[in-house]
């Protein structure tokens, strides 16, 4: 079979790499990666669609399997082993759409922009490695590999207080990261697998005792939860999602957030069932209160970044409820919802950006009434926030209407509290878009520049996208629930 | 028909003795150019180096064995002084390893450089006293071989006449360095009360009749603390950091990369191969006695290399001076080692040897590294490299491989060494897992300090008001040499490491496979 992952991670290593070297045309190179990024998918999609089962593949259960042997030793063997499967390629397609976005959108970069787009790239790469690694090691490889990136591009092109935000940023998600790794390896060496693969640990892990399976989970659940990010470990995601550049936020809300919510359902929830069967009380209080405290603070937000940031708490708490309601349909609607928070949050920022590049301030309390003086710009936050707070026909409305769902089946009455949250979130949104675009302008400069149109196609295109992935919703649906480790009945 | 039927086991050490000799000779006889006896020094490591390899059962090299198979990892007979392990062979391998380094390095220092034959004399010497220290089997002949190299380092770091800050930091090194043999002596001698041999392995045989009796603990702990000083594990490190600092750059890089390793080996062979002085279970020598003082050992092993890599780690964070940032750095390697030796099974075992395989190249290019910027007139301080990345990108991009793989950054050697000891400490559970956790908390801190190295050179603006590259600071510009003013030696010795680094970190299995089966037949040898 035909290579296809490791030509697109010898892609996106390439044209990343190239990205670095090519001094001003370094958004024609990234630009280039991005959209051959996204043709490769295309092929991926096109093979998995064809995809009979999962008999007979390299990786069992996955689809486009590769594996090559890297350190060997009698008592660990460590493999390049890749592969997908449904949930993986839906957040695969997210990588590439974002890739492509925040490449158009940061298309004037004007400060170091080889090592700008070189970064975007660099993190593109990583996570699109964390969602093909099927081996712990080069999991975890390309899960630190997605930090530095990250943590230079707040550092460098962020806001005033970047250093300060970076930092913490860094501190935060590698001492969770550190957490994770200890007990992927404890969970491969207490099991008594020797071999670091998916599929080895998938098997051994089922054998460990409840007591040690909980242990284990926990301590991935704390290191993919920082990430999520879960209360009381989000307060690192406000600073850098505010000081990060709008590309920045764009890959921290749309991707960084999902490698969480991915590496939980992955290397935690599936490899240790019982582990997550006794830690799910713990979980799902975890995700009620981050549910409701990404509300509330929203709702105290003046500053349109930091709205949106809470908010992505609040929509990550749903995804993490999603997951702990351990059924099917619950997995479902949180990969769909990932995959809608992705594209809808990576909008709202990117007008956030825009709103800032045109009016100079984000600020909610003096500024107000810019649809006279930008159209287009406040047609596109009125369909991020009409995305967001959850309209039908939008994307996030399958997703969110599917969690309530089998939040009902799993939990009954508890459902009220995300489903009031939902009532706030649509409260503060539309709050938000009256200040901001109706009414009389106020805090509104005599003369208000166009928004650049290379901001407004990359906005266009993720507008586009939340219409068509809301109308059809079957297309990821069918594609996620073609995922065999967990199986979906009634498909 | 191989080397092994018709010469002794000792050829790699000769091929070392002889160098040196024709050193001297040359030297009396008046050839003194350092591109002369520098290459000698070398080419006879690499001899020795070759002769290793096949020993090690490198199946290309099979003809030039010089130790028979058989011999290997065997229980010698009665008292023969020397036992040959694999393990043994991979230290010298290690051994020579930073001697041809240092050597071609040297060879680029200035022509007219006095003292130079007896640097490279004193080298092959010191690198002839560790391949000795890696077959001892007694404690006596250990201990002697030791001095062997001790002595030799002595007189390197004080060789040049010139500093006074290498004659203090030779001084120093010389009284610790007595201190540190008369405890090891002292120690090897109350062992040999309570057992009446200085045989490790007789020793070992009689530990089941015997035990532990005070006089063998006091020993053992004699020992322990003069390893330590040898080893720069925390408390016992005060000296290493001045004598690194002071000592001619080549010279600590040898120091640190296998001078080190010297304390390390005897640190395996003495408390892991024969003695199995930690090791629980079925041959553990304390559950005959009333207490068990296996864990506690182990305990204080894993608590004094925690302590040590924490300790080089913080203090390497503070420093201002390139050299003396090395030298604490090198203290916090010495814990990751240790840490090896606390977990004490086979994989941790691997691991360490790994980790001190990964650390020559990496040390010990380190301060070659430095050695050169000094020959090209960069400052002792971490600011005075400032900017080198645009001005000197091949030789800065080349100290940025060596100094990410110490921060042990995957796809380099560093990172391969570092994950397979801590995996192996998570793999012996338990108590272990912690050390696992405080080893890879210790790793994130000192991402810090190399980190901001990296910064510095790579980010950071060069001064404005520099001279130009080249010309050196003081009234004396040193000659230029080839290569951009680093000379052949030390861009070839400069290259050789970096490429290693990402040659091994990329695809380590080669070293992998033979670190494994020598770390897993020194403890079924000793069991």
């Amino acid at each position: 079979m035909f290579p296809v992952i490791s030509l697109v991670l010898a892609t996106l290593l390439v044209g990343t790499v190239a990205t670095f070297f090519s001094g001003a045309r370094a958004r024609w190179t990234a630009l280039a990666t991005a959209v051959a990024f996204l043709g490769e998918v295309a092929l991926l999609f096109y093979d998995y669609t064809g995809w009979p089962g999962y008999n007979g593949a390299l990786v069992p259960g996955f689809a486009e399997g590769e594996s090559h042997a890297w350190i060997h030793l009698s008592w660990m063997q460590v493999n390049y082993t890749v592969g997908v499967d449904g949930i993986s390629l839906v957040l695969v397609l997210l990588t590439a759409i974002l890739q492509i976005a925040t490449v158009v959108y940061s298309w004037k970069e004007t400060n170091r922009p080889a090592a700008y787009f070189g970064l975007v790239g660099l993190t593109c790469l990583g996570s699109f490695g964390v969602f093909v690694a099927l081996d712990v090691l080069l999991f975890f490889l390309f899960w630190e590999a997605v930090l530095v990136p990250m943590f230079f591009l707040i550092g460098v092109w962020g806001g005033p207080r970047r250093r300060y935000a970076a930092l913490k940023f860094f501190v935060y998600t590698h001492v969770a990261s550190i957490v994770m790794l200890v007990g992927l390896l404890a969970t491969v060496f207490y099991s008594g697998a020797t071999s670091f693969d998916f599929s080895a640990i998938y098997a051994s892990a089922r054998g460990l005792s409840p007591v040690v399976q909980t242990f284990l989970f926990l301590s991935m659940f704390f290191g993919f939860g920082v990430k999520f990010p879960i209360v009381p470990f989000h307060t690192w995601l406000p600073d850098a999602h505010v000081e990060a550049p709008t590309g920045g936020s764009v890959l921290l809300a749309g991707l960084l957030l999902k490698l969480g919510g991915y590496g939980l359902i992955r290397w935690a929830v599936e490899v240790l069932p019982e582990g997550f069967a006794h830690a799910r009380p713990i979980v799902l209080a975890v995700a009620l209160v981050s549910i409701v405290w990404g509300s509330v603070v929203s709702l105290a937000q003046r500053d349109m970044k930091r709205l949106v940031a809470y908010s992505s708490i609040n929509h990550m708490g749903i995804v993490l409820l999603a997951i702990a309601l351990n059924s099917s349909l619950g997995l479902l609607a949180a990969v769909l919802l990932m995959f809608a928070h992705g594209i809808v949050s990576a909008l709202l920022f990117m007008t956030a950006g825009s709103l800032h590049h045109t009016y100079g301030s984000r600020d909610l309390a003096t500024l107000g009434g810019i649809t006279p003086s930008s159209p287009a710009l406040s047609t596109l936050i009125m369909t991020g926030s009409l995305a967001s707070l959850g309209l039908p026909a939008l994307i996030s409305f399958p997703a969110e209407f599917l969690a309530l769902l089998a939040t009902w089946s799993a939990i009954g009455y508890w459902v009220f509290v995300p489903l009031v949250t939902l009532v706030v979130t649509a409260a503060f949104y539309l709050w938000m878009a009256q200040r901001l675009l109706f009414g009389p302008p106020r805090g509104v400069p005599a003369a208000v520049p166009d928004v650049p149109a290379y901001e407004e196609i990359s906005m266009g295109l993720l507008a586009a996208l939340t219409v068509l992935f809301g109308v059809l919703p079957a297309l990821l649906v069918n594609v996620i629930t073609n995922s065999p480790v967990k199986g979906f009945p009634g498909t | 028909m191989e080397l092994s039927t018709f010469a002794g086991p000792f050829v790699p050490e000769i091929v070392l003795l002889a160098a040196a000799l024709l050193v001297f000779v040359l030297d009396v006889a008046g050839v003194r150019r350092t591109e002369i006896v520098g290459a000698i020094a070398a080419a006879g490591s690499s001899v020795a180096l070759l002769l290793v390899t096949a020993d090690l059962g490198w199946a290309p090299l099979a003809g030039l064995r010089t130790i028979a198979a058989a011999r290997i990892d065997a229980v010698p007979g009665a008292a023969p002084l020397y036992a040959f392990t694999s393990l043994g062979l991979v230290f010298q391998a290690v051994f020579l390893i930073a001697t041809i380094l240092v050597a071609l390095a040297s060879m680029s220092r200035p022509r007219g450089d006095r003292g130079a034959p007896i640097f490279f004399g004193l080298l092959l010497l010191a690198t002839l006293g560790m391949l000795l220290v890696t077959i001892a089997s007694d404690l006596i002949f250990l201990l002697l071989a030791i001095e062997v190299t001790s002595i030799s380092t002595y007189v390197m770091v004080g060789y040049t006449r010139k500093d006074a800050r290498s004659l203090e930091a030779a001084t120093k090194f010389y009284i610790i360095g007595a201190l540190s043999s008369t405890l090891s002596f002292f120690g090897a001698s109350l062992v040999y009360a309570a057992y009446h041999t200085t045989d490790l392995y007789a020793i070992r045989s009689t530990l089941g009749s015997t035990g532990f009796p005070v006089l063998a603990l006091l020993g053992f702990g004699f020992l322990i603390a003069g390893l330590a000083f040898k080893t720069t594990l925390v408390p016992f490190h005060a000296w290493a950091v001045d004598v690194y600092d002071g000592a001619p750059s080549e010279v600590s890089a040898y120091l640190a990369g296998a001078s080190k390793k010297v304390g390390i080996f005897a640190f395996f062979l003495v408390f892991l191969g024969p003695v199995l002085f930690f090791t629980s279970g079925g041959g553990n020598p304390f559950s005959g006695g009333s207490v068990d003082f296996g864990p506690i050992f182990r305990l204080t092993l894993g608590v004094l290399a925690v302590v040590t890599m924490t300790f080089g780690n913080v203090l390497a964070l503070l420093q201002k001076e390139m050299k003396r940032m090395l030298a604490y750095s090198s203290i916090s390697q010495a814990g990751y080692i240790l840490l090896g030796i606390a977990v004490g099974t086979a994989p941790a075992l691997a691991g360490a040897t790994l980790q001190v395989f990964a650390h020559v190249f990496m040390k010990t290019g380190a301060f070659l590294v430095v050695a050169a910027a000094a020959g090209i007139g960069i400052g002792p301080l971490i600011d005075d490299w400032r900017g080198l990345g645009s001005r000197r990108p091949l030789f800065s991009v080349a100290f940025g491989l060596m100094l990410l793989s110490l921060a042990g950054v995957p796809l380099t050697l560093g990172f391969v060494s570092k994950f397979v000891l801590f995996s192996a400490a998570v793999q012996a559970q338990g108590f272990y897992v912690w050390l696992a956790v405080a080893g890879l908390l210790n790793s994130a801190l000192s991402v810090f300090y190399y980190g901001r190295v990296l910064k510095v050179m790579f980010f950071d603006p060069a001064p404005s008001s520099t001279a130009p590259v080249g010309a050196g600071v003081g009234a004396s510009a040193p000659p230029a040499l080839a290569v951009g003013g680093l000379g052949y030696g030390r861009a070839t010795a400069i290259a050789l490491v970096a490429v290693t680094i990402v040659a091994l970190g990329v695809y380590p299995q080669p070293v992998l496979g033979a670190i494994q089966s020598a770390a897993s037949h020194f403890l079924i040898a000793g069991a």
